[in-house]
């Protein structure tokens, strides 16, 4: 609006220019013409005034008139030759003369003689003159007696003369008519350019009205401007304040009053420091204003909205945004302010803020909730679980062994589904994050098809992998997650096919460079999925209801956790599926090849343990037993210790070559123990110091490192980890290859013999082999035979040999019983399913 | 009788007290009259008139005038006595002056005319005294070159050449 009227003023500004250009113009021409004619018009006026012609038409008449006076004096003369007639002929003659010698030489004839008619005439007269003048000066006697050739010349000069006037007049005539010719021609122009003065003067006029009917208009305009300005200025919801550059208030508009509750008329002309700025803020506003008038400086002028607290009249401090600006009036410097109280928005954004808070208290509150959870859960778990192992370890009667094992299933499902949990509630926290390595896929796929070997075996299914064209092998990927999703594929695929086929097929295709397109396909010849069943499977708990699969349990969390890992590694996860025929799962990721196998993570060898002295600190007393009895039995020395402080006691007494330390605990927790034990400088602040907790989530990890512990042995206590954390901390072991670094890689023909596959292979070989020997012997403990038997028939399910499982199973079976007869049968069957048994294998 | 008598007495009472008015003022011409002023003058030498001689006329205060005129091919140095000077000399009271020619010529010259810059009754041209023949013997001329207000036809039919008599009227 103001921007609009200032263009407005601006051509307005140039139409007055171009007005006044053209007016300049106009009266410039005016006084040029003036100029010109009053110096036309002085010309004239002095060729009026300078007459040149004397009284022409008087002179040649005159002339003539003087020849006859001349001509008569002389005729008297002649009649009365008296001294005094002759003297006034001489007087006549004079004057005669004269004349003629005006008209001879005079300048003002000079054009006129140039004319022969009249110039030959008059040098004729001249010198007829000339030769009169020794008559007439003559004595008397000479002159009476000259007096007839004096009257005869006179007689001639007559024409002459006559010839000479008679040229003179026509010629003045004429110029006395080109002489009114000029003047009329001068008149003429005069007239013309009086007409182009008086037009101009019209043109002027015209304009003078026009630019004043304009600025009239511009009038007109400007008072609708001011006047929507004004209402544009009260009807704000802002306060509009303007101050002159000292603060005095010249402008409080409506909102104005409104928001500070002072009226117009109150506070116009006084100072707005004294009247919105509230006291604490007015050193610094005096500071600012100062610092602009002496310098000009700017810190909040034109530097657009500026969150400032201001003052109500009744003293209220209360939030605004201001947004000040500078204008220029005329020659005045003004000061606008625009104010907005945003209290309201202020105590609303507090709110949010709050309920921000609020929230986040809340996610924190859930994941400690979800770490609490873990830990309480999987801690008595984890004293079940590790209970049960001991107890399987006793001598048990065949229905307690059953017993013991189903609850260790029962168990393992618990654990198992709590993992879930976990998994799903880290991806959503963030927690878990994509960790890429270098892998030989064919070895991953290999590994999964060995693990899931006996349970496809338990449900008669057939397993197999293979490449549908050029295999890829050494790829870089997130493989412990492309891991968990093969297995829960293929646990699935397992789990609803019974007397079947597994088989994953692998297939690459080119991307764009280096990148390849991985397709892998779970295909079974299960039960399948019907058509609605397919949309929803992976989406999360979502467990199909279905009689043919009754039996079969689950969280309904593996797929959703399969697709969830898929797509974070930006590939796609599927299903087609027939019922009744079977299924395809699959699933397609890009990879990078890697040229060189440098790196690889083959499964760790199973490692050879030194003893070692231990020191477990658990407060737990189940899970401190179960832990004890499993380094005892693994041949550790073990000293325990019941919560931190202990802990930090008994480590100050002697060296240990490893302390296993349990997080949580009363008194003092195990990141106070081990920050003390690291600090006291005892026997062991350099031992190694195993985080052992049921916290298995990644930000735990790094807070037992930030606490200077060594490693990490998740709960329940598991085997080979327990080994692989010994051999890596334990006495022995070399420290400096401690860290996470990827074993070199053996060479694949040496890899491929020494598999640990191979080896576990030969090992169940030479197990059976062993038992077969000892039982020959005749044992008579029916117990141990269970236990032996029934290692093996595990053994021999995994590596195909069903025939061999079952007649063992059958041997078990019979010793739990004691039926000695059933027994001998048994061994008899048994002896004959080994001999038969296919050459073990895994796939 | 009486009445005759008393008129004869008049007769000459007047012509005895008319004798004084005649009383001549200025020296006598000596040589050649060739300017007679008559009219209403205070100073006068012949028979109520000033006459002067051209020895009368040089003795006065006189004045030159260089000039182009219409009647003659180049400019001129005119000398003579200023108007002004002419009336002051006899005592002129009237305001126009009546100058005639030779020939009976007669102009009309306001007195008004004869200024301290103003014309000149000139008697000779050139350092030579103008002959009649010249436009002698006196010519009134105006300063023609000093000024466009003495190139009008009116001062050019003042210019009078050949002048004898100046009568000066109310």
């Amino acid at each position: 609006m103001i921007q609009a009227l200032s263009n407005r003023r601006e051509g307005d500004a140039s139409l007055w220019r171009r007005g006044r250009i053209l007016l300049t113009g106009i009266g410039l021409l005016c006084v040029v013409s003036i100029v010109f004619l009053v110096s036309e018009i002085v010309q004239e006026l002095r060729f009026l005034n300078s007459a040149s012609s004397d009284n022409v038409h008087w002179v040649l008449s005159q002339s003539e008139v003087e020849l006859l006076e001349f001509e008569n004096a002389v005729i008297a003369a002649q009649q009365d030759g008296s001294q005094r007639q002759l003297d006034f002929l001489v007087v006549e003659f004079d004057v005669f003369y004269s004349r003629m010698t005006t008209l001879a030489v005079g300048s003002l004839y000079t054009d006129l003689r140039a004319i022969n008619e009249f110039g030959q005439p008059i040098a004729e007269i001249r010198a007829k003159l000339e030769n009169m003048i020794p008559v007439i000066d003559g004595s008397a006697d000479q002159l009476r007696q000259g007096l007839p050739v004096l009257h005869q010349e006179a007689n001639e000069i007559r024409p002459l003369l006559r010839r000479a006037s008679t040229t003179g007049l026509q010629y003045f005539a004429e110029l006395s008519d080109r002489s009114r010719a000029s003047v009329s021609w001068t008149l003429l122009r005069l007239a013309l350019i009086t007409v182009a003065l008086l037009m101009a003067l019209v043109i002027l006029l015209g304009h003078t009205r026009r630019v004043s009917k304009e600025t009239e208009n511009h009038g007109y305009e400007l008072a609708d401007a001011y006047a929507r300005l004004n209402t544009i200025l009260e009807t704000s919801l802002d306060a509009v304040v303007v101050s002159d550059m000292e603060g005095r208030i010249l402008n409080f508009n409506s909102a104005a009053e409104r928001i500070f509750q002072h009226s117009f008329d109150d506070v116009v002309g006084k100072n707005i420091g004294e009247i919105i700025i509230p006291d604490h803020l007015k050193p610094a506003h005096d500071a600012g204003m100062k610092r602009m008038r002496e310098t000009g400086e700017q810190k909040v002028v034109g530097h657009g909205r500026v969150r400032l607290e201001a003052k109500r009249k009744n003293g209220e401090v209360f939030p605004v945004e201001l947004a000040l600006e500078k204008a220029q009036a005329d020659d005045d410097e003004l000061l606008v302010a625009f104010l907005r109280d945003i209290s309201h928005r202020v105590a609303s954004e507090n709110e949010l803020v709050e309920a921000r808070d609020k929230a986040l208290a809340g996610e924190k509150a859930k994941a400690e909730f979800l770490a609490m959870m873990t830990h309480e859960i999987r801690t008595p778990l984890n004293g079940l679980l590790g209970n049960l192992a001991l107890l399987e370890k006793t001598h048990l009667s065949k229905g307690q062994d059953r017993y013991v094992r189903n609850m260790g299933l029962s168990g393992e499902t618990l654990m198992h589904h709590v993992d879930a949990v976990l998994d799903v509630a880290r991806f959503e926290s963030g927690t878990s994050t994509s960790k890429e390595e270098v892998v030989h896929l064919g070895q991953l796929v290999q590994g999964i098809v060995d693990a899931q070997a006996s349970a496809a075996e338990a449900n008669g299914n057939h397993i197999q992998w293979g490449w549908l064209d050029e295999p890829l092998e050494w790829v870089r990927i997130d493989a412990s997650r492309l891991q968990q999703v093969l297995l829960n594929l293929v646990g699935n695929a397992i789990k609803f096919t019974h007397d079947g086929r597994i088989s994953i097929e692998m297939e690459q295709s080119r991307l764009t460079g280096e990148e390849r397109a991985l397709e892998m396909r779970v295909i079974d010849s299960g039960i399948g999925i019907s058509d609605e069943n397919q949309e929803r499977i992976f989406d999360d708990f979502q467990t199909i209801d279905d009689a043919n699969v009754a039996g079969v349990s689950g969280t309904g969390l593996g797929l959703g956790i399969a697709r969830r890992f898929i797509e974070a590694m930006g590939g796609e996860i599927g299903v087609e599926s027939t019922p009744g025929e079977g299924s395809v799962f699959w699933l397609r990721i890009p990879v990078v090849p890697e040229t060189g196998p440098k790196v690889s993570h083959i499964p760790e060898q199973p490692v050879q343990v030194v003893p070692c002295d231990l020191l477990l600190v658990e407060d737990n007393e189940i899970n401190l037993e179960v832990a004890r009895e499993m380094l005892v039995s693994h041949g550790h020395t073990v000293t325990v210790a019941r919560d931190g402080e202990e802990a930090v006691e008994t480590a100050n007494t002697r060296r240990f070559d490893l302390i296993l330390m349990d997080i949580r605990m009363p008194k003092l927790d195990g990141l106070g123990a081990t920050r003390l034990i690291r600090e006291g400088g005892g026997a062991n602040h350099d031992a190694p110091i195993i985080a052992f907790s049921a916290n298995v989530l990644p930000e735990a990890k790094d807070r037992f490192t930030a606490a200077g512990m060594t490693g990490f042995l998740p709960k329940p206590l598991n085997e080979n980890e327990l080994r692989q954390v010994l051999a890596k901390f334990g006495p022995g072991a070399d420290h400096s290859h401690t860290t996470d670094k990827p074993k070199v890689e053996k060479p694949m023909e040496h890899a491929v013999e020494l598999s640990p596959l191979e080896k576990l292979k030969h090992r169940h070989i030479d197990e059976t082999r062993d038992l077969f020997d000892w039982l020959a012997s005749a044992p008579s403990d029916h117990n141990e035979i269970a236990e032996r038997a029934h290692k093996v028939a595990g053994s021999a399910a995994a590596f195909g040999q069903s025939g061999l499982r079952e007649a063992l199973v059958a041997v078990e079976m019979a010793a739990e019983a004691g039926d000695g007869s059933a027994l001998d049968s048994a061994l008899e069957s048994a002896r004959k399913a080994w001999q038969d048994a296919p050459e073990p294998t895994l796939a | 009788m009486t009445f005759h008598r008393l008129a004869i007495a008049l007769t000459f009472a007047f012509a005895t007290f008319a004798a004084p008015l005649y009383s001549d003022t200025l020296p006598k011409p000596t040589g050649p009259v060739i300017l007679t002023i008559s009219g209403e003058i205070e100073n006068t030498n012949v028979d109520g008139t000033a006459q002067f001689d051209r020895v009368m006329l040089r003795a006065l205060d006189n004045a030159e005038i260089v000039t182009e005129t219409i009647w003659t091919p180049a400019t001129h140095t005119f000398t003579g006595v200023r108007l002004e000077t002419l009336l002051e000399h006899v005592g002129a009271k009237g305001g126009l002056i009546k100058a005639t020619a030779i020939n009976d010529y007669t102009v009309e010259i306001p007195t008004s005319d004869a200024t301290a810059g103003g014309p000149i009754v000139a008697f000779a041209m050139d350092g030579q005294q103008m002959s009649r023949r010249d436009k002698g013997p006196l010519w009134v001329i105006y300063p023609f070159s000093s000024s466009s207000d003495y190139r009008t036809e009116v001062i050019y039919s003042r210019s009078i050449w050949q002048l004898d008599r100046m009568t000066i009227e109310e």
